[in-house]
């Protein structure tokens, strides 16, 4: 009985520390594959837009040029000053500005949406899921 | 007690048999004429049976992650160095390494690299729009030339005479204005801005500012 309180007694301590990173660490994981991060933006919803959307691949050349949402244009931050004007080309300012990479798990779409907020442009999205999302659209 | 010490250890296993790192976080301050930088994770096998390194990932193609070898011994180390190259990325980085190793394939230990990435001169924004049907009001530009650097603005030009600029030194050598006035915006336009630097001395940097009407 003494052993089960004294392990009940570790466990609390372990739950309290948990508890608080999973409050309030600042990269603290989605509790759900569903879960969005700030300025994330799901499939559907980009879709029920319609054509009022202007998407941005941030992969290399070499992945955008083997595949990319049709009317997506490059902007990634490799090349940034060779692309950032050709952006500024087909930008309008009413349009919804959706950033894609390859997966949830890469950063360059969410880099490249900063940049674009810090140089005043909005609104700005990221795709949840990136590229894979659009790949396994239904 | 007997059965405390037994969960005591069944939840410690995992600790055990991992890798120890010395520096798993590591933070870097880039100097303006940096163009990558490269950190050294250093690590020791402490437990009692051979690593090995089944995985190092990166979280972006800007970081590349080298291993001299991917077994260790007990009480062996090593290290991983990751090498992240700028590519025109500014301002704090986070970047992310992943080693995943035999002692705990389903705990993989995440390095992390912090980078505060400084440009020799610094423009905000690289962009001012108008829309058509707006009043013309001029926008500002702000210049910063980084503490450390030796950088000077040499000139601030616009390739369209419709598009006037004006430049305004706020701390001497160190911070400007750039105040751009459209002469009329009833109709789509644009103009780039030219600013050019006296640094590097042998291939001065040209910065560009867009001006777009739409």
């Amino acid at each position: 009985m003494r052993a089960l309180r004294q392990a009940l007694l570790i466990l609390l301590a372990a739950l309290i520390p948990a508890g608080l990173t999973a409050a309030f660490h600042p990269r603290r994981p989605a509790w759900s594959e569903d879960t969005l991060l700030p300025g994330e933006v799901k499939l559907q919803t980009v879709l029920a837009w319609g054509s009022d959307v202007l998407w941005i691949d941030a992969r290399s050349l070499k992945e955008y040029e083997a595949e990319h949402v049709p009317g997506a244009i490059l902007l990634n931050l490799e090349d940034w000053e060779q692309l950032f004007p050709r952006f500024l080309d087909r930008w309008r300012p009413e349009e919804k500005i959706v950033v894609y990479c390859s997966s949830t798990s890469c950063e360059l779409s969410h880099e490249v949406a900063e940049r674009l907020k810090t140089n005043g442009i909005s609104p700005v999205y990221v795709l949840k899921g990136g590229w894979e999302a659009w790949k396994n659209r239904k | 007690m007997k059965t405390l010490l037994f969960l005591l250890c069944a939840f410690a296993g995992s600790a055990f048999g991992q890798l120890a790192w010395d520096n798993p976080e590591q933070t870097f301050n880039s100097k303006p004429q940096d163009e990558s930088v490269v950190a050294k994770y250093r690590f020791t096998n402490k437990g009692k049976e051979t690593i090995k390194i089944q995985n190092v990932a990166t979280s972006c193609g800007c970081t590349t992650a080298a291993l001299t070898k991917t077994e260790y011994a007990p009480g062996e180390s090593g290290e991983i160095e990751a090498k992240f190259t700028f590519a025109g990325r500014t301002g704090r980085q986070e970047k992310a390494i992943t080693v995943t190793t035999s002692a705990a394939p389903q705990q993989p230990t995440i390095l992390r690299l912090y980078v505060n990435i400084e440009e020799p001169v610094k423009i905000q924004p690289q962009v001012v729009y108008w829309r058509v049907g707006d009043q013309p009001d001029p926008k500002t530009i702000h210049i910063e030339v980084a503490d450390d650097s030796p950088a000077k603005i040499a000139s601030v030009q616009s390739d369209n005479p419709a598009v006037k600029v004006q430049l305004t030194e706020v701390k001497p050598g160190k911070e400007y204005e750039v105040q751009v006035t459209p002469a009329s915006v009833t109709q789509p336009g644009a103009a780039t801005v030219l600013i050019r630097t006296d640094y590097p001395r042998d291939n001065p940097q040209t910065k560009y500012v867009y001006v777009r009407i739409r």
